[in-house]
């Protein structure tokens, strides 16, 4: 690998945002993930390349390291954070068309639910995983699902919830979206849920961390 | 039924670095300090603006029923299940109560993570679950010494959406006390707002016991109280 592309994975697999940042200590002082991506871009390495060949695997090592528990939530956000940073830079080449994104996922928590820190580390690492992020936000009506895909007809729908009483909701939405939307792949998640809920509901995959959703979308390109 | 309520100074509960990175998780020999001046600006700014309060009301028209695991708090039926109808069926009263860490907190949570500062965002969600958990200990104690006065025990608190408790129970708990309780309002789908708020019973009697950790009855596996326990196991062991 390009050895720019190199530290710019390493940068944004250990959170460190930019050159001013005191984070991660052992990097202090050092160019960070937003140096580093302007940089490799005014030395001609192609913005898909940066995409895929530092940004999209330094956020897979990041999620592998939180599904084994060797990192936790704070190491993910300072991650994500550098991801972002990097990706401010991408942003331009994305609009232009010049550079593709794997798909759109589309994600909100579900209606009367208003917790949404597990639906935005699922929609960081989604984003980190080379896919356009539509967020619907918190409190998320059926309705307001069905809009965003009769907007994005091939965008996969990802649905949080975080209470036993509100999971029920994802229900009704599923169903909805089944019924207007049958070919569309609805993903699911949040601590009560289960597989058997996700099965019996008729959703297409549950996943208790961001990675497994990360990976059940790179198979649905793949 | 008895009422008590506090308005609890944030310095009361004693709240410090150590509880916030508890919950945040950390390998050992990490270099923290990074984040510790991080939560410590956290904790700095969430004390000049939160408003902490507790609030119980007990009650002793209760009706136990084994072969339903349910218990009818005045004339209202509470489907506790088995591991919440096991440690309260001794009790002769209960205490209904609500505590919350405020609104600020919720809304602080929400423009930090809008902002994109996400890790800040986080800490004042973390912070804010362990502010009003150190609330509910404060009113827990409080009770104690209270009824200990007559020769009485407690036993631990247990809330709705725990221990096999149906989180939608919520809403008839909230019948047994007056609107706006607390300064806590109930969603139709059983969430508080704030959302930095807990509520449940606890069980009084001369029978009763105080259990030192009941999370390995609970089904919960990946609740944050479970977490804890298992970082601390962890720690105590390394």
């Amino acid at each position: 690998m390009n050895d720019i592309l190199e530290k710019l994975a390493q940068c944004v697999e250990f959170g460190k945002i930019n050159k001013a940042s005191p984070y991660p200590p052992n990097m202090k002082d050092q160019d960070g993930a937003d140096e580093l991506a302007k940089r490799a871009l005014e030395e001609g390495v192609k913005p898909d390349e940066i995409l895929e060949n530092a940004l999209v695997p330094a956020m897979s090592r990041v999620g592998d390291k939180f599904t084994r528990k060797e990192i936790y939530v704070p190491q993910m956000l300072m991650a994500a954070k550098a991801m972002n940073s990097a990706m401010a830079h991408l942003k331009p080449f994305f609009q232009s068309g010049e550079t593709k994104r794997k798909g759109k996922f589309i994600v909100g928590t579900v209606s009367g639910d208003l917790h949404d820190i597990g639906k935005n580390l699922v929609a960081m690492m989604i984003e980190g995983g080379g896919w356009e992020v539509i967020d619907l936000g918190v409190d998320v009506g059926t309705e307001k699902f069905l809009k965003a895909l009769d907007e994005n007809p091939d965008a996969v729908v990802g649905l949080s919830a975080l209470l036993t009483t509100t999971m029920e909701n994802m229900k009704k939405t599923v169903t909805a979206i089944k019924e207007k939307h049958a070919g569309s792949k609805i993903l699911i998640g949040g601590a009560p849920v289960t597989m058997e809920y996700c099965e019996k509901i008729g959703a297409d995959f549950y996943s208790p961390d961001p990675q497994g959703a990360v990976n059940y979308l790179k198979q649905l390109v793949s | 039924m008895t009422n008590s309520t506090f308005q609890i100074d944030y310095k009361d509960l004693n709240i410090n670095v150590s509880q916030i990175e508890e919950i945040l998780g950390y390998n050992e020999g990490e270099d923290r300090e990074i984040f510790k001046v991080l939560i410590e600006e956290v904790l700095k700014e969430t004390e000049s603006f939160c408003q902490i309060r507790a609030e119980y009301n007990i009650c002793t028209d209760l009706v136990f029923n084994n072969a339903e695991k349910s218990v009818d708090i005045n004339g209202i039926n509470f489907q506790i299940k088995k591991i919440v109808f096991d440690q309260l069926k001794n009790t002769d009263s209960v205490a209904v109560f609500l505590c919350t860490a405020g609104e600020e907190l919720g809304i602080r949570t929400r423009k930090a993570m809008k902002d994109g500062d996400l890790l800040t965002g986080y800490i004042y969600d973390v912070a804010g679950s362990v502010i009003v958990d150190a609330a509910a200990d404060f009113m827990q104690n409080e009770l104690e010494l209270s009824v200990n006065l007559s020769g009485k025990k407690i036993t631990n608190r247990y809330s709705p959406g725990y221990c096999g408790w149906y989180v939608a129970e919520q809403h008839k708990l909230f019948q047994l006390v007056p609107d706006n309780y607390c300064g806590i309002r109930l969603t139709e789908s059983a969430l508080m707002d704030p959302v930095k708020s807990i509520s449940g019973i606890i069980g009084i009697g001369a029978n009763v016991k105080m259990n030192p950790y009941t999370c390995g009855l609970c089904e919960m596996k990946n609740c944050v109280y479970r977490k804890k326990k298992e970082i601390r196991d962890k720690s105590a062991t390394v």
